[in-house]
């Protein structure tokens, strides 16, 4: 009896104490998710082919704070933006080749005026936090921007001392270099962290002068110290470098910032390639954007956009930027929260694009009804989000990615952490998708990972394919153009193919993509394996109108990977368009697919109406003829009888 | 053998058999008319104990075939993840802790019904359930996608229909008006949470004494 008693309650127990699942965080590398949401394993879409770090030349010697990352043509280009200098690679033949070191720009006597700062004449660059290079010959140039910025050159009165090209690797010692990367290391959160760079330099500057603003910055460093024992992490990452450190402008810059802006440094010039290129370069603490040609000569400056919306103390501080083909200049901007700066050719400010929407929810509206002013002033302001990168896809929309978003509304599909801008500023990204392009789906929590995916870095490639670059988790997150996850690679650590904390990435070629890894400093090369392709010639081919061919790859790729739900639909896809219905639903069941199952089924039930419509009609007939015959029969009969 | 086949032949014409079918037959009227019919499910006899289990285990296959059955695009189950006790306990465990704390509740409240007529009652009024939902079981695997709707209103409705007729079961039964009957039923639902927080509360209590007896046990296995 008692067992009995206990055996209910136990049972009740179980039913009343309802258990949440948190799916553990991913066992593979590369995976997708499924209908329900749940991580399965996928092949590698893409594996690591190279990984670099600054310190694999010598005259380049170790990153520090890189954020930005721009592949053009075979040429590579990395904002080493603690270094204040941008770094150009060239790929021959899948091996990277030094090019140069930009640390400065020339400058004509007729232009040197635009290029002041502050009062000074600044010709270096002061963390440099993104490139733009546009391929551009001399003509187009001239054509566009005409030839005012060619003349004398401004001579730069240099003090004393000597540049040597070499400079750049000699000063520093491995101690610093050591000291120094856990400083970034130390912050409590990783989604706050990578913000903290440019956001607390622009708090701070916002009407001040500049000595202030570098009083207070070498301040936020001596308030992270504490970060320098706890973080062992952080050199151990570092000490792959430790043979070259490139500490140069910074290493003599401790002592000396607080008063003097960063001195000038010649460009260390490995081959001269005189490349068609223009470059579009976010100096981010001269607050400008400058734009040149290949040989670093000026063309524009963009700095001090005018508009109502803007206060007379706001201080320009451009993060990331694109430059679409009529040079129409979109701008992230630090503390601009009302989209993307869009500045024309000429470097004027024109308009924001792509604003983000506040939507107070119901009871907010109506809590801020019942509050008192002072309580209204207190609560938080409904701020909207900052965008965090931009990047333009091959037929001219800007894909932007936001990071501070809150949870909820992310997996409730209210807040979206990628969109897609046309030119009106609309967010025109496809989201037919099991789930929303909001990377994870299970959000295992762990020590300070936890929560949503956090987006720093979008590419779309020319497939209409995009992929995210989450710094929450180290991941990558591949979409097609219907919104659908491909798959998702990558994780945080130490490991080749794992993130300490990414910053951005960008694709040399349609097959390769590269990530630049601000902690570690390191840069790492992914190729798509066969996998990827299938899937991606798959995609292709179901969006030039082949289905059949479209169904053998998904087939093919099916091969590789059952769980591949978005291969089950391509097949149904294509059975459905040759009319094989029964078939095609069988595949869509699999992939749980309502919508295409109901049109195929739709097929199939008016098929098979038609085909036993007649029976039924028979079958109907006979059911209402033969009892009124039997009727009548046995009426007759009587008849006959009675009579 | 033939003693057996005539024995349950006897059975099934019996009168016990003929009173099931009655009550049973008369669970149709009661949703049609669940004033006159809930009033007289208690007061004149009309419904019986065995029909009322017939309903409540109909309502819970019902439940379980719409699981199966149901086609996917209607139909979320995980068989891989269910537990069909667990479902089956859904159902039951509400049903007694409902029936458990009205009655808890109408008898310092005047009401008239016992133990029996509640659960009766309430059996009764998972009629509507039983009918409608069992052939929309069938009727999903023929509708589309966007046909749905039709499976969804049809169900939701059901289930309403199923809360009207356990109200109006309610107040018949204990014999109260209509604003009796609401408030009677809403502090039943009340008493059920009290209910289920009493029995967690116990459990938790019950398995810290136990921890606590198995570590003193441990303490001093580990001493000796």
């Amino acid at each position: 009896m008692r067992a009995k008693r206990i055996v209910v309650f136990l049972l009740l127990a179980c039913l009343l104490v309802s258990t949440l699942q948190m799916a553990a965080a991913s066992d593979w590398y590369t995976y997708s998710y499924n209908f329900w949401k749940e991580e399965v394993e996928s092949p590698d879409a893409y594996s690591v082919t190279n990984t670099l770090f600054g310190a694999d030349w010598e005259e380049v010697g170790n990153f520090k704070d890189p954020q930005g990352l721009f592949c053009v043509g075979d040429s590579v280009f990395v904002c080493d933006t603690g270094n204040n200098r941008i770094v150009e690679f060239i790929r021959k033949d899948g091996a990277y080749e030094f090019v140069r070191i930009i640390y400065s720009v020339n400058v004509s006597k007729n232009m040197v005026d635009a290029l002041q700062v502050k009062g000074n004449i600044t010709l270096t660059l002061n963390n440099p936090m993104d490139i733009f290079v546009m391929p551009m010959t001399a003509e187009q140039r001239e054509e566009a921007f005409g030839t005012d910025y060619i003349g004398d050159p401004y001579e730069v009165q240099l003090p004393e001392k000597e540049e040597e090209p070499g400079e750049g690797n000699e000063e520093g010692t491995p101690g610093e270099n050591g000291d120094e990367t856990p400083e970034e290391n130390g912050d409590e959160a990783p989604e706050e962290n990578g913000d903290e760079v440019p956001e607390g330099g622009a708090d701070e500057s916002v009407g001040s002068s500049s000595e202030e603003d570098t009083d207070e910055g070498s301040d936020g460093e001596g308030s992270d110290g504490d970060g320098e024992g706890s973080d062992g992490d952080g050199e151990g990452s570092d000490g792959e470098g430790e043979g070259a450190d490139g500490e140069g402008s910074d290493g003599n810059g401790e002592g000396s910032e607080d008063s003097a802006p960063i001195e000038y440094k010649e460009n260390v010039i490995g081959q001269d390639l005189n490349l068609d290129y223009d470059f579009y370069i976010a100096d981010y603490k001269n607050n400008r954007v400058l734009h040149c040609d290949y040989n670093m000569n000026v063309i524009g400056v963009i700095a001090n956009p005018k508009d109502d919306t803007l206060s007379e103390k706001y201080e320009f501080l451009p993060g990331k930027l694109v430059v679409d083909t009529a040079f129409r200049l979109y701008v992230q901007a630090t503390g601009i929260n009302s989209g993307l700066m869009e500045f024309d050719k000429s470097g004027d400010f024109t308009s924001y694009v792509g604003a983000n929407k506040v939507e107070a929810n119901i009871v907010e509206k109506i809590w801020r009804k019942i509050q008192t002013q002072e309580q209204k002033n207190r609560t938080v302001q409904f701020v909207p989000t900052e965008y965090n990168n931009l990047s333009l896809d091959s037929k001219g929309f800007i894909y932007v990615t936001t990071h501070t978003l809150d949870d909820d509304d992310i997996w409730a599909g209210t807040a979206t952490p990628v969109r897609k801008l046309n030119s009106m500023g609309s967010d025109i990204l496809v989201r037919n998708g099991n789930a929303y392009p909001i990377g994870d789906l299970t959000w295992g929590t762990a020590n300070e990972i936890s929560g949503a995916s956090r987006f720093i870095d979008v590419i779309a490639f020319n497939n209409d394919t995009y992929a995210c670059l989450d710094r929450m988790r180290g991941r990558i997150f591949v979409y097609d153009f219907q919104g659908n996850m491909l798959y998702a690679f990558g994780n945080v650590g130490m490991l080749s193919g794992r993130f300490v904390f990414p910053a951005a990435m960008d694709n040399p070629d349609e097959e390769t993509i590269l990530v630049l890894d601000q902690r570690s400093g390191g840069i790492t090369e992914f190729s798509m394996t066969n996998y990827g392709r299938l899937i991606n010639k798959a995609l292709d081919e179901y969006k030039v109108g082949k289905y059949d061919d479209s169904a053998d790859t998904w087939k093919e790729v099916l091969k590789f990977n059952g769980n591949n739900e978005l291969a089950y639909v391509g097949i149904g896809r294509a059975l459905l368009r040759n009319n094989q219905y029964k078939e095609a639903m069988g595949y869509f069941k699999v992939a749980r697919d309502e919508v295409n199952y109901s049109k195929a089924f739709r097929h199939y039930r008016e098929e098979v109406v038609e085909q036993y419509i007649g029976y039924a009609l028979a079958i109907l007939a006979v059911l209402i003829i033969v009892p009124k015959v039997v009727r009548r029969v046995k009426k007759l009969r009587k008849e006959i009888r009675e009579a | 053998m033939k003693n057996l086949f005539s024995k349950i032949l006897r059975f099934w014409r019996g009168e016990k058999m003929a009173n099931y079918w009655k009550t049973l037959r008369y669970s149709l009227y009661v949703i049609l008319h669940p004033f006159d019919g809930f009033w007289d499910l208690s007061h004149e006899k009309r419904g019986s104990l065995a029909a009322a289990n017939t309903i409540v285990i109909a309502a819970l296959l019902t439940n379980l075939w719409d699981m199966r059955f149901a086609s996917f695009m209607f139909n979320n189950t995980r068989w891989e993840r269910v537990n069909i006790l667990m479902v089956i306990l859904g159902v039951l465990v509400p049903l007694v802790i409902w029936v458990t704390a009205n009655w808890s509740l109408t008898t310092l409240m005047d009401g008239k019904g016992k133990l029996k007529d509640i659960y009766i009652a309430t059996a009764y009024a998972f009629t509507p359930y039983v009918i409608i939902a069992f052939p929309m079981i069938f009727i999903s695997n023929i509708i589309t996608y966007e046909e749905g709707v039709f499976y969804t209103y049809f169900n939701v409705f059901a289930l309403i229909w199923c809360v009207m007729l356990i109200l109006a079961g309610m107040m018949m039964v204990h014999d109260y008006g209509f604003a009796k009957g609401i408030i009677s039923s809403l502090l039943s639902v009340a008493g059920m949470a009290i209910i289920i927080f009493i029995v967690l509360l116990f459990f938790s209590l019950v398995s810290d004494a136990f921890a606590y007896f198995v570590s003193l046990f441990k303490e001093i296995s580990f001493r000796f």
